[in-house]
């Protein structure tokens, strides 16, 4: 194996693998071959100076026994494992919406909660909430966002 | 008795209006969070709502009179519900169920929830709670039928 695998203990002793961003994807396909089947969530922390990146996986072969990844970013960008799992395409797209981590590799990032258009991601620590985003519908039916309280919601 | 002579009672034709269309108050299904659950179970059979003439809820807004907005109404829905109450013919009531239609609730703090439906639609009745009981409701109902029977003398 090319890369180095930190692993860590998790609180309820589930095994936690800790890796560098440059060799996830590398790391991922093994997993994968090895019969982690199943991607559940992939979830995100913020800790101001970097973004945590989770990736919970399954393996039906044995139980679901699961396995917890984790890597981080510092410039808010990662690799894509879309191609991987099917379920990664949502899932990283949902981190992009609210995180606003960028998946490099994704066949499709747009938000897939907020409007397109709307401005920050709001789980991040040093989102503005001071300024309120307004949604209203146009007649195509496509939404969009502004700051002024009379145009929309 | 029946004598076979027929009875007759004076009245107005807005007050007939009124009593004939308070008792065939018909709902929309509009069920937008945890509050459709005991808008459901006012309509089960245990909290019957049919029994003050509620009971028949509508798929379509075109056959409804009355939007139960029934959860929290986030940004990204309030457009679409906006175009709902549009598409209801006159006359037209509604109830906020929740304190999270009200106000916002505990999301009040929160970046994506419309803070009170009546910022997007006039509402006739308060339903507070979180959830509010099928009782609430029931009540709820109630108080927006006696709002219709009086409304020629407001």
């Amino acid at each position: 194996m090319a890369y180095e695998i930190k692993e860590e203990k998790g609180k309820d002793g589930r095994k936690v693998y800790r890796i560098d961003r440059d060799h996830l994807v590398e790391l991922m396909n093994d997993l994968k071959k090895e019969g982690y089947d199943h991607l559940t969530l992939i979830s995100a922390v913020d800790f101001r100076d970097r973004i945590e990146v989770v990736y919970h996986l399954e393996k039906s072969s044995d139980n679901f026994s699961m396995l917890v990844v984790k890597t981080e970013t510092k410039d808010n960008h990662m690799p894509s494992v879309a191609s991987l799992w099917e379920s990664a395409n949502w899932d990283e797209r949902e981190q992009y919406d609210m995180m606003g981590v960028i998946f490099d590799g994704h066949p499709d990032l747009r938000r897939i909660l907020l409007p397109e258009g709307w401005n920050g991601y709001p789980l991040r620590k040093d989102y503005d909430m001071s300024k309120v985003q307004y949604v209203n519908m146009d007649e195509e039916g496509n939404d969009y966002v502004s700051f002024d309280p009379g145009d929309g919601w | 008795m029946k004598t076979g002579d027929a009875g007759f009672i004076t009245t107005t034709l807005d007050k007939a209006m009124e009593w004939s269309r308070s008792n065939s108050i018909w709902p929309l299904t509009f069920g937008l969070a945890c509050c459709a659950i005991e808008m459901m179970a006012t309509q089960a059979s245990r909290l019957d709502i049919s029994r003050f003439g509620s009971e028949v809820f509508r798929n379509s807004p075109r056959q409804s009179d009355l939007m139960i907005v029934s959860g929290t109404v986030t940004k990204k829905m309030a457009p679409r519900l906006r175009r709902l109450y549009d598409e209801m013919p006159y006359p037209k009531y509604v109830i906020a169920m929740g304190v999270c239609v009200i106000q916002g609730g505990p999301y009040n703090q929160g970046y994506s929830v419309v803070l009170g439906v009546d910022r997007v639609v006039p509402v006739d009745v308060y339903v507070p709670g979180c959830p509010p009981t099928p009782e609430a409701l029931t009540n709820g109902i109630i108080l927006l039928q006696k709002k219709i029977r009086n409304e020629a003398d407001r």
